[in-house]
């Protein structure tokens, strides 16, 4: 079917800029990704991840996500749903420029199966 | 006998105040809830004013740039899946519940019902299909749906207060939360639960108001004093609003037992249609003519015994003149003369939410024991002679009060309230 010609609204959601995406995240976290960006610094990719976790925690977390243990399950431990979990993987997907698809999230279960998901991702994808 | 409805608690999130003893004194004082705006930021558009919800901003459809005042508490779980007017609402119902002496783990167990009223969020919805749009369809946020479609408020309320009753979201226009009432009124009655919770909301955006304007049914008038006159000569259109409303109905033999305050009962309610037009308004308001006939009648209560109308008068040249002939047909020719306003001059029409918050201001009203004048009305349109419009709020104490709703496609519906004996 043909798609109704994108709206004023439509263009701006394709020229959101990454500064813009992350404009919500603690300060240190946007520094964090912009040193990986330039410097392709995982540790920095470490720490934007957890602050994207905790952007989208249904509830606030208590203790920062960089302190729990890399063990620590993002539905049973964090308190995520499926929902929540989209949206985080939507909001990495357009952040990082990459794709990940319903059957490969299904593999993702603690904090660390994400974070060496999404360097292994990103490794493929650039740095930029 | 069955059971009879009472209303025992009420919240509000409105442009004339967001809690119980503002709303009363804008009332009681005549204070309207106008303010000056610039919609989409075009100087150009003819829609200079809007009946504003103060202390709430959604500049952006990002809920993490929303604001809201801090005594309402707002859980981040729930914000993701809100609408601007799911904020309204949440917040009305929290106050409607304190009010109600109610607390929110009361309401799990079957017993108690949510019925819900809005049109969605235009706003959120645009965004959303936007976001498809230009993605293709490949992304999409994955609350877009629940957030922004007619019945968002009911998905979203019913699973945080674990609502285990009955459920449901009405859509018939400026007449949804009427119908909401009604039909809540009627799950007392018939047995089916013990207390209702009656939510009506809706944003108040640029989305959710201009789009009338393609209707010509907004007024043009800029200055927030006179912009919104219901039965006046010069009224040229409606003023828009938003927010949200919730009032708490229960069972008169479970609000006794639990020692409740009862602000009114809830006697009788009925509708028709006018089968007409799709968006004006049957000339002679046969449809509304009817609903208030039909209200009085579930009610065995006579035209006589009416104090006090709350019409459904937006300010619109032809819907307040077929409300006019309406009320004259069922009081005037009959004798009967109640008292008759549109708060709608004070608030704004507040399309889906319109009739519930005006069952509420009938109902603060009764407990209070005062009449809401007819503000901004100067030079009553000729065709609304024999109608009482007093041009200032009385020190009146109605006993029987009448609100009427209507919407697109000839939708009429009335509540009948009165005082608690």
């Amino acid at each position: 079917m043909e798609s109704p010609v994108p709206s004023n609204s439509a263009k701006t959601y394709l020229a959101t800029s990454q500064a813009d995406r992350i404009k919500h995240l603690p300060a240190e976290a946007r520094a964090a990704f912009q040193r990986f960006q330039t410097l392709g610094d995982p540790a920095g990719l470490d720490m934007v991840i957890c602050a994207i976790l905790a952007d989208f925690m249904p509830r606030r977390p208590t203790v920062p996500l960089a302190e729990r243990p890399g063990s620590t399950r993002l539905i049973d431990d964090l308190g995520f749903d499926s929902l929540a979990i989209t949206e985080v993987i939507f909001f990495a997907e357009d952040l990082f420029g990459i794709t990940i698809t319903n059957e490969e999230m299904v593999h993702v279960r603690t904090l660390d199966d994400l974070r060496g998901f999404i360097r292994r991702k990103v490794a493929v994808h650039a740095p930029r | 006998m069955p059971p009879l409805p009472v209303i025992t608690g009420l919240g509000f999130i409105t442009s004339i105040g967001n809690d119980r003893p503002t709303v009363l004194r804008s009332l009681r004082e005549l204070r309207h809830g106008f303010e000056s705006v610039e919609f989409f930021g075009n100087p150009d558009l003819p829609v200079k004013v809007a009946g504003t919800v103060k202390g709430f901003a959604f500049p952006t459809p990002n809920w993490r740039d929303w604001v809201w005042p801090d005594h309402f508490a707002v859980d981040r779980e729930l914000l993701r899946g809100l609408a601007p007017h799911g904020v309204y609402a949440l917040c009305a119902l929290q106050q409607a519940l304190a009010d109600a002496g109610l607390d929110p783990a009361a309401l799990a167990g079957g017993q108690t019902g949510l019925f819900c009223a809005s049109a969605g969020s235009p706003f959120l919805l645009g965004h959303f299909l936007n976001q498809m749009y230009a993605t293709r369809g490949e992304r999409g946020n994955p609350m877009g749906i629940i957030s922004s479609i007619a019945g968002t408020l009911n998905f979203n309320l019913a699973a945080h207060y674990k609502i285990s009753g009955a459920v449901c979201g009405f859509v018939s226009a400026c007449a949804s939360s009427s119908h909401a009432l009604g039909y809540a009124m009627d799950e007392i009655r018939l047995g089916r639960q013990q207390r209702m919770l009656v939510v009506g909301a809706e944003d108040m955006t640029a989305e959710s108001i201009v789009s009338f304007s393609t209707l010509r049914a907004l007024s043009n008038n800029p200055d927030p004093a006179t912009a919104s006159r219901p039965f006046d000569r010069r009224r040229d259109g409606f003023v828009g609003t938003g927010g949200a409303v919730a009032l708490v109905v229960e069972d008169a033999a479970l609000a006794c037992r639990r020692g409740a305050r009862v602000y009114a009962e809830l006697v009788g309610w009925g509708q028709a249609g006018d089968g007409y037009s799709v968006a004006t308004s049957h000339p002679e308001g046969a449809g509304l003519r009817e609903a208030m006939r039909r209200t009085l009648a579930d009610a065995r209560v006579d035209a006589h015994e009416v104090s006090y109308v709350n019409a459904h008068a937006t300010s619109t040249p032809a819907g307040d003149r077929s409300e006019a002939l309406a009320l004259q047909a069922v009081f005037t020719s009959n004798g009967a003369k109640p008292r008759v306003s549109s708060t709608k001059a004070l608030t704004g029409h507040a399309l889906s939410l319109a009739g519930a918050m005006e069952a509420a201001f009938c109902a603060l009203a009764i407990a209070e024991g005062f009449i809401p004048g007819a503000a901004h009305l100067e030079e009553p349109d000729p065709v609304c002679a024999g109608l009482d419009f007093p041009r200032v709020s009385l020190c009146e104490a109605p006993h029987f009060v009448l609100n009427n709703s209507s919407g697109f496609g000839g939708s009429n519906v009335c509540h009948l309230l009165r005082r608690p004996a």
